[in-house]
């Protein structure tokens, strides 16, 4: 199916000749590689709502949900990026994602976030030649900055939210006390530890490919 | 799908987008009300009554907690609780409405529409693929879940002392059932021409009909009553 062009070599300038071969750096999807992206899209969100439906059970589960959903999701997306083999795929499994995320009631903001992280994704593997398992965590590194999305509204709308009921109620010492703490700083700071969930979940899902996927020949 | 005429595919997208941007931008609160109307609405015509009163009764909680309690009873706690529902109750809206087009749009009919709107193969192939394969991991899923509970590995008290084992435990069966059910249908997919160069035809293409135009004022009268009305919300 998926067939070494052979003019991809004659356009090649002599900087790149690398030993190995070179992944095909066409953007023609095969059959088999859009249900690769679809079947792990929906595997992908499964999971990540599937731990988000745990966080119902109290605010302290919440904490600790949204974290362990961006682990979690790990495995599926580095069992996937075992089947990448050429340019697109990443970026169209952001896409999709994306927009099934639009259905489910994300933000608008949520799904162009999930868009260009999966470019800055495609990025970095095409730098390490679709071969790099180093390359391969980084990229989930990045698209797991996604989980910032359904936050947007309110940073964007700070000041509407200060506003609401319960605020009003408590005074305007207490909304400034709680200006001062929803600011840059905390956006950043939340970004950073989901970042960091996300490399976790990057280095555990390589754990677990080694464990079960390669032995079950799914890997 | 009923009997019943349905709207076209292209007209939910679009009505989703529309939702979505205006519900999540700031100052979207004004537009909640006329969209959790509107999905309560389409869910009741396509006959989801479980849908209409789980979100009846999600968006009452909501304003109960976000407007009403922070009233009767000032604490700090309430104060963030009545924040954080003032910021949810616009995902309900937003939910509400998406999970009408994911209900009632058939792969088939999701592909024809994306086609009639000259989407990229890929994506369109991609996203029909994908409404045909949610049901499928969906039930692997509650199926894993349903084993674990068994086996009483299920509950907070679990995930909190091995976090990491417990979604090892939860993920990887999953995943491997999931792909195990993919791969009929994947073969099955391929031999009925997915991902062939030629554009099939469409035995049923998309038309914009009666339906569509309804829903299509009604929205606008919506919107317009949004911006004119004194808000119950904001």
């Amino acid at each position: 199916m998926t067939e070494q062009d052979a003019s991809t070599h004659a356009t090649e300038t002599p900087v790149m000749q690398a030993s190995a071969p070179r992944p095909r750096s066409s953007v023609a999807f095969s059959a088999r590689d859009l249900l690769n992206v679809a079947i792990f899209a929906v595997i992908y969100f499964v999971i990540v709502f599937a731990i988000a439906m745990l966080g119902i059970i109290g605010p302290l589960m919440m904490l600790l949900t949204l974290p362990l959903s961006a682990i979690a999701a790990g495995i599926p997306y580095m069992l996937f990026l075992t089947r990448v083999r050429h340019a697109g795929m990443v970026t169209l499994f952001g896409v999709v994602v994306g927009l099934l995320y639009l259905m489910m009631g994300h933000p608008w903001q949520s799904t162009l976030v999930t868009i260009a992280l999966s470019l800055v994704g495609e990025l970095i593997l095409w730098a390490g030649q679709y071969r790099s398992k180093w390359a391969a965590i980084w990229a989930y590194t990045a698209f797991s900055g996604w989980f910032i999305g359904p936050w947007i509204p309110l940073f964007l709308d700070r000041e509407a939210y200060l506003r609401t009921q319960g605020m009003e109620q408590m005074g305007a010492e207490y909304v400034a006390a709680f200006n001062e703490v929803v600011t840059v700083p905390a956006i950043l700071g939340l970004w950073v530890a989901t970042l960091v969930c996300g490399f976790l979940g990057a280095v555990l899902g390589t754990a677990l490919l080694r464990k079960h996927f390669r032995k079950a020949g799914l890997a | 799908m009923t009997g019943r005429p349905g709207l076209d595919p292209r007209t939910k997208i679009v009505l989703v987008i529309v939702v979505s941007a205006l519900v999540m931008s700031p100052g979207g609160l004004l537009f909640v009300p006329a969209a959790l109307a509107l999905a309560a609405g389409l869910a009741a015509w396509e006959g989801a009554w479980g849908r209409v009163g789980g979100l009846i009764a999600t968006a009452a909680v909501m304003w109960l907690l976000g407007w009403i309690l922070p009233l009767l009873w000032v604490n700090p706690f309430t104060a963030v609780l009545s924040l954080a529902c003032t910021y949810l109750i616009r995902f309900v809206a937003a939910i509400g409405v998406g999970m009408h087009l994911i209900a009632t749009t058939s792969p088939t009919k999701l592909s024809a529409a994306l086609r009639a709107w000259r989407m990229p193969r890929a994506i369109a192939v991609t996203l029909a693929v994908m409404m045909r394969f949610f049901p499928v991991v969906a039930g692997e899923a509650a199926a894993v879940l349903d084993a674990m509970r068994l086996r009483g590995l299920v509950g907070a008290g679990g995930l909190v002392r091995h976090p990491i084992l417990s979604l090892e435990r939860f993920t990887v069966p999953m995943i491997a059932a999931s792909l195990r059910a993919s791969d009929d249908l994947s073969a099955s997919a391929i031999l009925r021409g997915l991902g062939a160069r030629r554009t099939p035809t469409t035995l049923d293409p998309p038309r914009f009909g009666i339906a569509d135009l309804t829903l299509t004022l009604t929205a606008a009268v919506l919107a317009t009553a949004s911006l004119t009305l004194p808000s119950p919300l904001a």
